[in-house]
């Protein structure tokens, strides 16, 4: 039996809202194996933005549980929790929020450095990620220097710094043309050959495609999976 | 990359902003550093003048100042001869000041008068020809300014004037000098035309009567650290006069000028104040454009420890750079500063108000660094505690 890396029961989350409560999760159960690449799809509001926050433990849900690796997101402290994100888990945002006064290299080395990597070690590690994405030539560039697939897929490597058990991608391409896009879905394509799990919240019909398995959403509920 | 260096590269991303809160800081920077030095600059400088000479005792007439009235002591060379047998004390000598007139074609000019003893003097130094000799009743020493408004020179004979009777103009003693030498004296005003004379040749002019008379003894005491014992031991032996070290002079001089500390505090302390808005604003501001970077680097597992660091080396940057410009600005502002109040009729040219001075500058930066710390406080606590997923919502719509 394959091994879970995430394992979500029974999410429900609520945002008040003008004094009533918006459901945006109304009980989601899924459980993400190691090596799966899941895309999770869904209309506008269906709540699987806030589903894959809650997978990555960057917001708390109203009721039910998430585990990450055996261990339930909602036992921790926000300082464990902390941790627990620079060092399990890997996100990439649909507008890549690089840090503009860096460039690509610092970039990536910061989730490193914030890890307490040395400064050769993460060197060498911020190399060896931009070279997996295409982007070694551009490494001293700064982030403001960078096209949006580039910077992209500086966020990737970013992402990929600290060698996360799972990568969580919110509408990856959502800002990208066609065929930007189209070298995203080929990062993430050789990303999970080479055993990497992945979850991608996306409205991209390509990026689905590509997953192995795709999960449905509406009104706050799997529709399909 | 280290946190002040990211924190500098962050700044650089609003260059025009920045460099206006670097003019803003550096201008509370300059202010606070004034005010520092006026705070502390007016005692050393006052004490840098009395020892000028190495005289560290003034004796002056009971209840007074040196100088400070018209009161005059009696009985001088008694004083004298007690104050030499002193084994503690290297010398003294005693000055008296007064009034005297030179006479140019039509008109008289006031010129102030010090009798001296040449073998223990605390008021010139020489500048041009010879010292006045203890028995050189017919010379004078002239100042500069002296020098202009009674139109003499080195060797050049001057008559002056004393015991003017200003009903009618007419003078109780002349007397015919040679100018022996230029000088300057130390506690002159810009400008002051002063003459000197042996003791004996000023008493002659100044006084009718009792000749024995003198304004102030001063008193060198071989041993520096000795000078408060030595003091103490005077006041009671001579328990009719005032006896002043340096310290008790400065202390004096002090509680005159309160109303110069005091403004000094206020004015430092509104930059202060100034320096933690502008900083303040600064970095709110930043913070709340960069929320949504901030929110990132959370999601992406960056401790609120190091967000908190990060805003907190932004704004020691911010004060690094505008305090380092600020010490510039306050050494220019200083100097003018300077120039207008020791321009002041009655403060002797030399005194200077604002003196830079290790511990004090050590002080205000390290003021400056604190001031920039408890700037950082709310915009700190802002970045800390952005909620990542509502941030992260609100940037993507």
């Amino acid at each position: 039996m394959s091994e879970a890396v995430l394992v979500a029961r029974e999410l429900r989350k609520d945002y008040p809202m003008n004094g009533e409560a918006v459901h945006a999760l109304r009980g989601v159960s899924l459980r993400i194996d190691r090596g799966e690449y899941v895309a999770i799809v869904g209309p506008s509001g269906c709540g699987k933005s806030t589903l894959l926050q809650l997978l990555g433990g960057i917001d708390v849900a109203t009721s039910g549980s998430v585990e990450l690796l055996g261990t339930r997101l909602d036992t921790l402290s926000d300082r464990e929790l902390t941790r627990l994100r620079l060092t399990r888990l890997g996100f990439v945002f649909q507008r890549f929020h690089l840090l503009p006064v860096l460039s690509a290299r610092e970039n990536v080395e910061l989730p490193m450095a914030e890890a307490g990597l040395r400064p050769p070690e993460r060197r060498a590690r911020a190399r060896e990620l931009l070279d997996y994405v295409g982007l070694g030539s551009r490494a001293d560039h700064r982030a403001t220097q960078l096209s949006g697939g580039e910077m992209q897929r500086v966020a990737i490597a970013r992402a990929l710094a600290n060698r996360p058990a799972v990568l969580l991608a919110d509408e990856p391409t959502g800002e990208l043309d066609a065929a930007t896009g189209q070298e995203i879905l080929e990062v993430f394509r050789r990303l999970n050959r080479d055993g990497s799990t992945l979850v991608v919240v996306t409205h991209d019909d390509h990026l689905a495609r590509e997953a192995t398995r795709v999960v449905h959403m509406l009104d706050g509920r799997i529709r399909d999976d | 990359m280290s946190a002040l260096a990211w924190g500098v590269k962050s700044l650089a991303r609003r260059p025009l902003r920045t460099a206006l809160s670097l003019a803003g800081i550096a201008v509370a920077a300059a202010m606070l550093l004034d005010m520092v030095m006026l705070s502390g600059g007016i005692d050393q400088s006052f004490a840098q003048l009395l020892l000028s000479r190495g005289y560290q005792i003034r004796l002056s007439p009971k209840g007074t100042l040196p100088f400070d009235t018209e009161a005059s002591l009696s009985g001088t060379s008694a004083i004298l001869a007690t104050l030499r047998h002193d084994p503690a004390i290297e010398a003294a000598g005693a000055v008296l000041g007064a009034s005297l007139y030179g006479r140019t074609r039509d008109s008289l000019i006031t010129v102030f008068g010090y009798g001296i003893q040449p073998e223990a003097q605390a008021l010139y130094q020489v500048t041009a020809g010879k010292d006045l000799v203890p028995e050189d009743t017919v010379g004078i020493l002239l100042s500069d300014p002296a020098a202009r408004v009674l139109g003499a020179g080195v060797g050049d004979s001057i008559s002056l004037l004393g015991r003017l009777d200003p009903q009618v103009a007419v003078a109780g003693v002349g007397r015919r000098l040679v100018v022996r030498g230029m000088v300057h004296f130390v506690y002159d005003y810009r400008g002051q035309p002063s003459v000197a004379t042996v003791l004996a040749a000023m008493q002659r002019l100044a006084h009718d009567g009792i000749q024995d008379r003198a304004s102030l003894v001063v008193v060198k005491v071989r041993d520096n650290q000795a000078v408060e014992r030595v003091a103490a031991g005077l006041r009671q032996r001579f328990p009719r006069l005032e006896v002043n070290s340096v310290a008790d002079l400065v202390g004096h001089f002090r509680e005159r000028l309160v109303y110069f500390r005091q403004l000094s505090y206020i004015l430092g302390s509104m930059s202060l104040v100034v320096t933690v808005l502008l900083i303040a604003t600064l970095l709110t501001i930043t913070v709340n454009e960069r929320l949504g970077e901030i929110a990132t680097l959370r999601a992406i597992g960056v401790s609120r420890a190091t967000i908190v660091r990060q805003v907190f080396a932004e704004g020691t940057a911010l004060i690094l750079l505008g305090a380092t410009l600020g010490i510039l600005l306050g050494l220019v502002t200083a100097r003018y500063l300077d120039a207008i109040l020791t321009s002041f009729p009655g403060l002797p040219a030399t005194f200077s108000f604002f003196v830079p001075r290790a511990d004090t500058l050590s002080r205000a930066g390290l003021v400056l660094v604190l001031t920039g710390a408890v700037a950082g406080l709310y915009p700190a606590w802002l970045a800390a505690r952005a909620p990542i997923a509502a941030t992260l919502r609100a940037e993507a719509t």
